[in-house]
């Protein structure tokens, strides 16, 4: 019998006696949450949510005006192209980050020489994370005269000012954000470090390849973290702020191009005092990001493994 | 079989290829944080009238000059951002992995309903929840201390890291805590002496990841501590750049790359544990 | 139900503003110990002076203490609006142009006006007081005055042996004809002029010039769309026949700022700026600059004072009459005044102006100089509440109208309608 489908059937079993309630030890570990959601979560998002319907200009009392908010979101055509700059970011680097992520952190699994010495290079740009210094370091790589366009100048092309350009501002915040790809590295590779080596070693004497261990053991038994990831960075994008902020000085520009979201809702509520609007804004987000992470829980019934 | 010698060329080759590559992406990936040494090291007027990571002459007055530029020596700032992050990440060990061992072991009513609530807390922009926040926490007294950084972290609200637990959680196998509670142990002992020791890599993922964000963040820290005495890295490191008059850049880039320090090293510490998971203690 | 809960969180908002601070603006300073929380934006230079001026204060008055919290711009606003929401406002601020009225019409700051005794502003330029004031009520004291010019570069000038005409008389073609004159002599090496349309003061002194202005008194949009098509226009001409830097170029420097823009790295020859920036330009650049007169002054004048800030009171300080005394020192006091030189702006105190002016060296005395040799016109109207982002507005269709995505005409009317509806949604 093979050791992979022994493995699987073991993976896959739910068996086991149904549990019973454990609701006293489940206050007692949940006590801290619980006293966070109700002193420090609920008060403030309940006053976002009441602000969402009032006019509330951050100096003067909140005053009540109804639907005029959620009225004005379906004409307000900054926020429909800050809505379109958000998803293209989200379903262009949230796959390609996590590829990227996925890939290195299963090279640097294998016990190879200079593992340290990569991982820690690989992940020394995570933590410039939102430094003043990104904004500068950008525009030496993407500027009119930076990195790239000396390369491409040493071909005879001539590029544009990556950041500055409408047409590719936001290519290059993609690229930083795939540049970034540390954290979500660092959690498979934790998570790789938690698959037994004895399934490898038992599919090696099955005499499965490398593409074979790597879709039957290795997705499956890391599903529960590559579903982390994904659901996380999904949130994550849908919320990205400092990059575009950082490296556009705060105005989502050239010409909105790097508008997103959330940056967008940030000027209304800071810059324009228009805060009531902001947190409708902040909750159609909200119901947005609920919505796709709920089609990613509901998916992943199909291909996440647990092992309870 | 193949002959041993050829297999072992064949596999010299591979890892060299393997390792150029490596060695190109690890210069793409550090060509920026380069050039930001480079630059601290810099006289400011050169910074961006000469390319290139190649210093005409170096100096490093920036750093000295950096770091007594503030109205205190930037290691103040040094220590400040130090007691927010051990703060924060205590908090998140110990409040995000109780949660996440209730959410993935523990059966309770409402569960389900539960955990979309925590999921949700990190769906709301903070910009829209910080007005309301700061008016809370400056009733309580709490603006211009450390407690508004730290005390929602030792209260889980940090989803995240519960949601990363109880993924790490739910991929041990069951067999291990049935085992524990057939020996007699009750929820608590299953916590302490059998889960928590195999989630070693998740609890260090979440230190290093405390540690990072939260040496980086800068809005709620901007917000938060408003007096001078009080401000950490991030808050005292955009105190020397102004768009409309020249900047230090020299000595930013100097302290940058000081503030950089601290967590680089962490991170070189904290990854020693990401590869002491379940594979090395040799369960199962 | 939601009424009510709009009038709690009303309440929690403005919890604790009920007193409206601890006494009047006019009254005798207090000889209790008490603390003054005094906030402003600004580079790790400008950190410093204040710092020394706060030390200077301190010795004569021991028992108020004033606590400085030193931002940088950006942050500097969003943590502004969250004190003010919570009633947290510090007691002394800096403000801006650009958000005085957002504030003021709001109740957020003190009427100067009510200080009596406490706070002189005799010896200010009256021009440059009026700047600060809206309805007759004074919210701000302006700390300097500065004023749109072009920075040449004397050097790059010989080095492609160009002659500037007298900047007394010029105009704008004269600008775009030597522009051009630079671009070419350089071959591609420089630009002539350095592209702007990313601060108002272009768009107000070109307005001006017109006739128009771009704010009525009344605090609506005034500017008519085809002279602000015509202000763009001039742009996209000067960028695209190379006389200014491409679109892309363009945009890159005004976003990265002072340092890394082609006026500090040399790499064009002449730049609209503020006069006040003429040091640190000088010292980013390292070659010789010099201030000119905006072109077309000869036949209209558009030139004016722009407050460069202003010393405002938050409106809920529980210590009106000691802040009150402490701007007074500020504004006034010339021992506060010779450690703070032209940081922020040519002094508007004129008392102050003409004892400083000859303390001034280099390029600080070349911009005093030059700003008494301005002639200016009345102030334009504040900028009205609701209008505070119009630099975000503006800078955005410039950039549309560069790359071409909108026409000159597009843009113009898209940026009144915009700046409109800000200003009636406030």
């Amino acid at each position: 019998m093979s050791a992979i489908g022994e493995l699987q059937r073991l993976n896959t079993s739910t068996g086991g006696p149904p549990r019973k309630r454990d609701t006293k030890a489940a206050l007692l570990f949940l006590l801290p949450w619980f006293a966070g959601i109700l002193l420090i979560t609920a008060g403030p998002v309940a006053a976002s949510f009441v602000l969402g319907f009032t006019d509330y200009n951050l100096i003067q009392p909140p005053e009540f005006n109804g639907l005029e908010n959620i009225e004005r979101m379906f004409t307000d055509e900054r926020l429909h192209h800050s809505l379109g700059v958000t998803f293209t970011y989200v379903f262009v680097s949230v796959p390609l980050q996590l590829a990227a992520a996925l890939g290195l952190a299963m090279l640097l699994d294998r016990g190879m020489r200079g593992l340290a010495f990569y991982r820690s290079a690989f992940y020394l740009p995570s933590l410039l994370g939102s430094s003043v210094a990104i904004a500068v370091l950008w525009r030496q790589i993407f500027g009119a005269e930076g990195l790239i366009n000396q390369m491409l100048g040493f071909f005879g092309i001539e590029g544009t000012g990556w950041i500055s350009d409408p047409d590719t501002a936001l290519s290059t915040l993609i690229v930083l954000n795939v540049w970034t790809f540390g954290a979500p590295m660092v959690i498979f590779l934790a998570g790789l470090r938690q698959i037994p080596v004895m399934y490898y070693e038992a599919a090696q004497i099955d005499g499965a390849g490398r593409w074979t261990q790597f879709r039957r053991i290795t997705v499956p038994l890391l599903s529960p973290i590559i579903f982390f990831n994904l659901v996380l960075q999904i949130i994550h994008a849908f919320q990205s702020f400092t990059q575009a902020f950082v490296v556009s000085g705060g105005t989502g520009g050239p010409s909105d191009s790097t508008m997103f979201y959330t940056l967008y809702l940030y000027q209304r509520g800071f810059h324009s005092f228009d805060m009531g609007y902001a947190s409708a804004l902040a909750w159609l987000l909200l119901l947005i990001i609920a919505a796709f992470t709920a089609v990613n829980f509901w998916a992943a019934k199909r291909w996440v493994f647990y092992d309870d | 079989m193949t002959d041993p010698r050829a297999l072992s060329r064949k596999t010299l080759t591979r890892s060299a290829a393997k390792h150029t590559g490596l060695i190109l992406l690890t210069l793409v990936m550090l060509y920026p944080v380069i050039w930001m040494v480079v630059s601290s090291l810099r006289p400011n007027e050169e910074i961006f009238r000469s390319p290139g990571v190649i210093p005409d002459s170096l100096r490093f007055e920036n750093y000295s000059e950096g770091w007594t530029a503030l109205a205190s020596p930037f290691g103040h700032y040094l220590i400040n951002s130090a007691i927010v992050v051990i703060g924060c990440i205590i908090g998140n060990l110990v409040s995000c992995s109780m949660a996440a061992y209730a959410f993935a072991r523990l059966e309770f009513t409402g569960k389900k309903l539960w955990f979309a609530i925590m999921l949700g807390t990190i769906m709301l922009p903070i910009h829209v929840i910080i007005v309301p926040q700061y008016v809370m926490f400056s009733q309580f007294g709490w603006v211009n201390t450390f407690l508004p950084l730290i005390v929602p972290k030792l209260l889980a609200t940090d989803a995240f890291f519960v949601f990363l637990m109880v993924q790490f959680i739910r991929g041990l196998p069951r067999e291990l805590d049935e085992a524990a509670r057939i020996d007699g142990a009750g929820h608590p002992r299953i916590f302490l002496q059998v889960i928590l020791p195999l989630m070693l890599p998740a609890l260090a993922t979440t230190t290093i990841f405390t540690f990072i964000w939260t040496w980086n963040d800068f809005f709620s820290q901007l917000i938060y501590l408003t007096d001078p005495e009080m401000y950490t890295v991030p808050v005292a490191l955009r105190s020397y750049v102004d768009a409309t008059v020249s900047t230090s850049w020299g000595s930013m880039f100097a302290m940058s790359v000081v503030s950089l320090l601290p967590i680089f090293l962490a991170f070189l510490v904290g990854q020693r544990f990401l590869i002491k998971g379940i594979a090395t203690t040799g369960i199962k | 139900m939601k009424k009510v809960l709009v009038g709690a969180l009303a309440a929690l908002l403005l919890a604790g503003c009920g007193g409206s601070g601890g006494g009047k603006a006019d009254g005798d300073l207090t000889a209790d110990k008490i603390e003054l929380r005094f906030t402003w934006w600004g580079s790790d230079a400008r950190h410093q002076r204040t710092q020394q001026v706060i030390d200077l204060w301190q010795k004569a008055h021991p028992n108020i203490t004033i606590k400085g919290e030193f931002k940088e711009w950006n942050g500097y606003w969003d943590s502004l609006a969250t004190t003010v929401a919570a009633n947290d406002a510090p007691d002394v601020i800096q403000m801006d142009e650009l958000y005085l009225a957002s504030y003021a019409e709001r109740g957020a700051l003190l009427d100067l006006g009510t200080a009596g005794k406490n706070l002189s502003s005799t010896d200010f330029d009256a021009k440059a007081l009026a700047t600060g004031a809206i309805d007759g009520k004074q919210y701000g004291l302006p700390t300097g005055v500065t004023t749109y010019s072009l920075v040449a570069n004397t050097d790059l000038l010989a080095k492609y042996n160009i002659t500037l005409p007298d900047d007394a008389t010029w105009t704008w073609d004269d600008l775009k004809t030597v522009g051009d004159q630079i671009s070419k002599a350089s071959g591609g090496e420089v630009t002539g002029l350095q592209s702007w349309g990313f601060d108002i003061g272009g768009v107000n002194i070109w307005a001006r010039q017109a006739g128009a202005s771009l704010y009525a008194p009344d605090g609506k949009v005034a500017i008519p769309a085809d002279i602000l098509a015509k202000y763009w226009q001039y742009l996209l001409d000067i960028a695209k026949q190379g006389v200014a830097p491409p679109a892309s170029v363009s945009v890159e420097r005004a976003g990265a700022g002072l340092d890394q823009s082609g006026t500090a790295t040399n790499k064009s020859a002449i730049g609209t700026w503020w006069n006040s920036q003429l040091t640190s330009l000088a010292k980013a650049s390292g070659q010789n600059l010099k201030l000119l007169k905006i072109p077309g002054e000869g036949t209209a004048t558009g030139a004016y004072y722009k407050p460069s800030m202003f010393w405002s009171i938050s409106s809920r300080s529980k210590h009106p009459a000691e802040a009150a005394a402490f701007v007074n020192f500020l504004g006034n006091s010339q021992e506060a005044a010779d450690i703070l030189l032209t940081d922020r702006g040519i002094p508007a105190n004129t008392k102050i102006r003409t004892a400083l002016t000859g303390k001034l060296e280099g390029t600080d005395k070349a911009a005093a100089e030059f700003l008494d040799s301005v002639k200016v016109g009345e102030a334009p109207r504040v900028t009205p509440n609701g209008a505070s982002d119009v630099e975000a507005i503006l800078k955005r269709h410039t950039e549309s109208v560069l790359f071409e995505r909108e026409t000159p005409q597009q843009a113009a009317e898209a940026f009144i309608k915009e700046l409109q509806a800000g200003i009636d949604a406030a």
